[in-house]
């Protein structure tokens, strides 16, 4: 019983469940409750216990179908919810009938009801450790190392036993249980990988993609990306939604002062200062979607809005000539609707970063201030027009801070048409962007550093 | 593993059928799914967490669970800013501060007794706790609900409403169900309360209460439950009208709404329908009574040009 919800426990966890210890033994006792009688109950049971969301409701659903095929577990005639120990005595059972004329394997074929072929299965399983499956190569391995745990030797050698002796009608029956039986075993084994290594695949592609240069990225990976970008929004925000507070000295809070002080008699020694909560930063982006650095804007874009929770106050960007606002199109849109008309409003063109400031200072106006942090994506390559570091310089004096991130390695800045080594002086801090990852480096610095 | 205590095959689903009918007796219809939930946190003595949308019945279910166990509802409502002293206790300050002006007077006679500085300082020393016993403490919803004696149903209301702070808090009450006042120690009840926790998702509850507590989902009844409901709920409406009602509710749910119509508006409409005298629906009657179930203007707007195809179809 604690084996196969270890299992069960195990193999959630490789489908992106995220499962305590304390939930895995709380689980436990839920079936110590309810027993496993009942199948529908049982799994209402333990939904509540191992999956705390919709998604992974979801999730765990399409799990426990599959990991408690009713083929597999006959929940009508386990009588006793501790499992396992039964299996051991039904193989013993096997056991004692081995010394018999017929072997083992024969025995469990004709005697036996499927139910205890599945669980003689799942024993040898256990014992050839199938749960190191990765591959789906490794089925044919794995069956037969299954099948020889389950006795497969003495399987053959009656085979041969049989053809010495020129029984023909015996030999021909006991090679088609063997077929029968690899054709069960390997099923078996098939269902399991499924289980167990559904994800692993998506695991490590998503692991490549995060690293991987965003102006390398395929149009076919955008739907997985876009999954990435959404776990990690989740993660930050998970990270950062605790509003920092900072005490303020000079405005007494007179409520806590004089609750703090009851136990003088209501004389005031100690004091409580009021606190103010910290706003959160003000952001504003300005994004290059021309060509080179289109999709490195995509995603950035697409990263900033899944934030909204706790970056409430961003305003974007896209220029490629001319600077216009997006953010509308992604308030009220699907967000890679709106990223990828985002491109196609304001993408194409030659690039000027020059016209791109002197825009972004008219739309905003007065609306840059002391707690504004603005963004700049873009590779600096204004095709040898004014880069007006002028505008640049006004911006700065007027916001918190600006920070320049580039998809460009630092070695190429300046190079060319970059206008890198000009920018650089007015902004507070110049970063390579280049994959997701970075992305969610820098936008995690920068929610730390906004206190 | 192997303990006397665990059901046998029909115990624990006579037990979650019978919480289930129980419940029914008293006008709160639900599926196995939620009795489910109700008997497992009975029995490992864990608090649930119930989420899901708007008036499907979150807050309805403590009620129905404490009137079922026949213990007192204990109800705390979340709300932002909500801290230690309206939610666990409070001292009785004007109460203490009362008794120190009427101590005051007989504090002579008790300094006078004792000769040396020390021995009065000893016989003031037995005053001190009083001030701060269990007689001077005004307990707040939670303590209550560990202190009663023959266990409580607690219903922290809404709890993505409060701060993070809060949450934090609640943690000790809810894995051990014990409270440390400083002054005093550790108060620790003689019978677990049913802990309830409602949470309409409007923010992420955090992973360390969730790991805490059991977590149900209730989402929108199917129609064959939401019937029940109705025909519990509002025993003298038609039977066909019941019929065409809820297949109606359960079409506007599909349409993109900023506010699906819930339970309890479907109730409340189903009771103006029959205040109205109606015996069955029309586009007129629909549109005019529409702001029961809808409660915004543009979600009225998107809806009414489907109205006429969603009646034609909830009558079949």
């Amino acid at each position: 019983m604690v084996d196969f919800l270890r299992d069960f426990v195990h193999i959630l966890r490789s489908s992106d469940l995220r499962i305590s210890t304390s939930e895995s033994i709380d689980a436990m006792k839920v079936i110590s409750k309810v027993g496993i009688q009942d199948r529908n109950i049982l799994k209402d049971s333990l939904s509540f216990s191992l999956a705390k969301t919709m998604r992974e409701k979801e999730i765990f659903s399409d799990c426990f179908d599959d990991f408690f095929k009713e083929n597999y577990m006959n929940f009508e005639k386990e009588n006793s919810p501790i499992g396992s120990e039964q299996q051991i005595e039904e193989v013993d059972d096997l056991d004692s009938l081995d010394n018999g004329a017929k072997n083992k394997l024969e025995n469990l074929y004709k005697n036996s009801d499927k139910n205890s072929l599945m669980t003689a299965m799942a024993l040898a399983a256990r014992e050839s450790n199938l749960q190191d499956i990765r591959l789906f190569t490794q089925v044919g391995m794995f069956t037969r190392k299954i099948f020889d745990e389950m006795g497969l030797e003495t399987l053959n050698n009656d085979i041969f036993l049989a053809s010495r002796m020129g029984d023909f009608n015996r030999e021909e029956e006991l090679k088609e249980i063997r077929e029968n039986l690899r054709v069960e075993i390997r099923d078996y084994i098939e269902n399991q990988v499924k289980l167990r290594t559904s994800n692993t695949g998506k695991h490590l592609r998503e692991e490549a993609l995060s690293q991987m240069r965003l102006t390398q990225a395929d149009k076919s990976d955008y739907k997985i990306m876009s999954g990435i970008i959404k776990k990690m929004a989740k993660r930050l925000i998970s990270i950062h939604s605790r509003r920092k507070r900072k005490s303020q000295r000079g405005i007494l809070d007179v409520r806590s002062t004089i609750r703090a002080n009851q136990e003088y008699d209501g004389i005031l020694f100690e004091t409580v200062w009021k606190k103010t909560k910290i706003d959160r930063p003000k952001i504003i982006a300005l994004c290059d979607v021309s060509g080179s650095v289109a999709n490195v804007s995509r995603f950035f874009l697409m990263f900033l809005h899944s934030l909204t929770e706790i970056l409430p106050n961003v305003r974007t960007f896209a220029f490629s000539n001319k600077a216009g606002e997006v953010t509308d199109l992604f308030e009220n849109k699907d967000i890679e609707v709106a990223a990828a008309e985002t491109l196609l409003l304001n993408g194409g063109g030659s690039t000027d970063y020059g016209q791109a400031f002197v825009d972004l200072e008219g739309l905003l106006e007065n609306k840059i201030d002391r707690k504004t942090t603005v963004i700049i994506l873009g590779d600096a390559r204004s095709n040898y027009g004014d880069p007006r570091c002028d505008v640049l310089k006004t911006i700065q004096e007027k916001s918190k801070r600006i920070l320049f991130l580039n998809p460009e390695p630092k070695s190429v800045w300046g190079t060319g048409d970059s206008e890198m080594l000009r920018f650089v002086p007015y902004c507070n801090k110049s970063k390579v962007c280049k994959s997701l990852f970075d992305l969610e480096r820098v936008v995690d610095d920068m929610l730390r550093s906004s206190i | 593993m192997s303990n006397n205590k665990t059901p046998s095959n029909g115990s624990a689903k006579d037990l979650i059928e019978n919480i289930q009918s129980n419940f029914e007796k008293q006008g709160y219809i639900c599926n196995t799914h939620i009795a489910t939930a109700i008997f497992l946190s009975q029995s490992l003595g864990k608090p649930i967490l119930v989420e899901g949308p708007p008036g499907v019945g979150k807050t309805e279910l403590a009620k129905a669970t404490a009137e079922w166990m026949e213990k007192p509802l204990i109800r705390l409502q979340c709300y932002e800013g909500l801290d230690e002293s309206k939610a666990l206790y409070e001292w009785k300050y004007g109460k203490q501060l009362l008794y120190t002006q009427v101590l005051k007077d007989k504090l002579n006679n008790i300094v006078s007794k004792s000769d040396s500085l020390e021995s009065s300082i000893d016989s003031l020393n037995n005053f001190d706790d009083i001030f701060f016993s269990e007689k001077f403490l005004e307990p707040r919803p939670l303590l209550k609900a560990i202190e009663s004696e023959n266990g409580s149903v607690l219903l922290i209301d809404e709890i993505d409403k409060s701060d993070d702070e809060f949450e934090a808090f609640l943690l000790e009450i809810l894995s051990d169900y014990q409270v440390s006042i400083p002054e005093i120690g550790t108060i620790k009840g003689k019978v677990k309360p049913i802990v309830f926790l409602t949470s309409n998702n409007t923010r992420e509850i955090g992973d360390a209460l969730k790991r805490r507590c059991l977590h149900l989902y209730i989402p929108f009844p199917d129609p064959f439950l939401e019937e029940k409901i109705i025909s519990s709920r509002v025993p003298e409406i038609d039977k066909e009208l019941k019929v065409q009602l809820v297949n109606f509710v359960q079409g506007l749910r599909n349409l993109d709404l900023k506010k699906l119509p819930s339970v309890s508006e479907t109730i409340d409409w189903a009771r103006s329908l029959v205040l109205l005298n109606v015996k069955t629906l029309d586009p007129i009657l629909v549109r005019e009574t529409l702001n029961i179930l809808l409660k915004f203007q543009t979600d009225i707007d998107v809806s009414d040009p489907e109205i006429d195809n969603l009646i034609e179809s909830s009558k079949k």
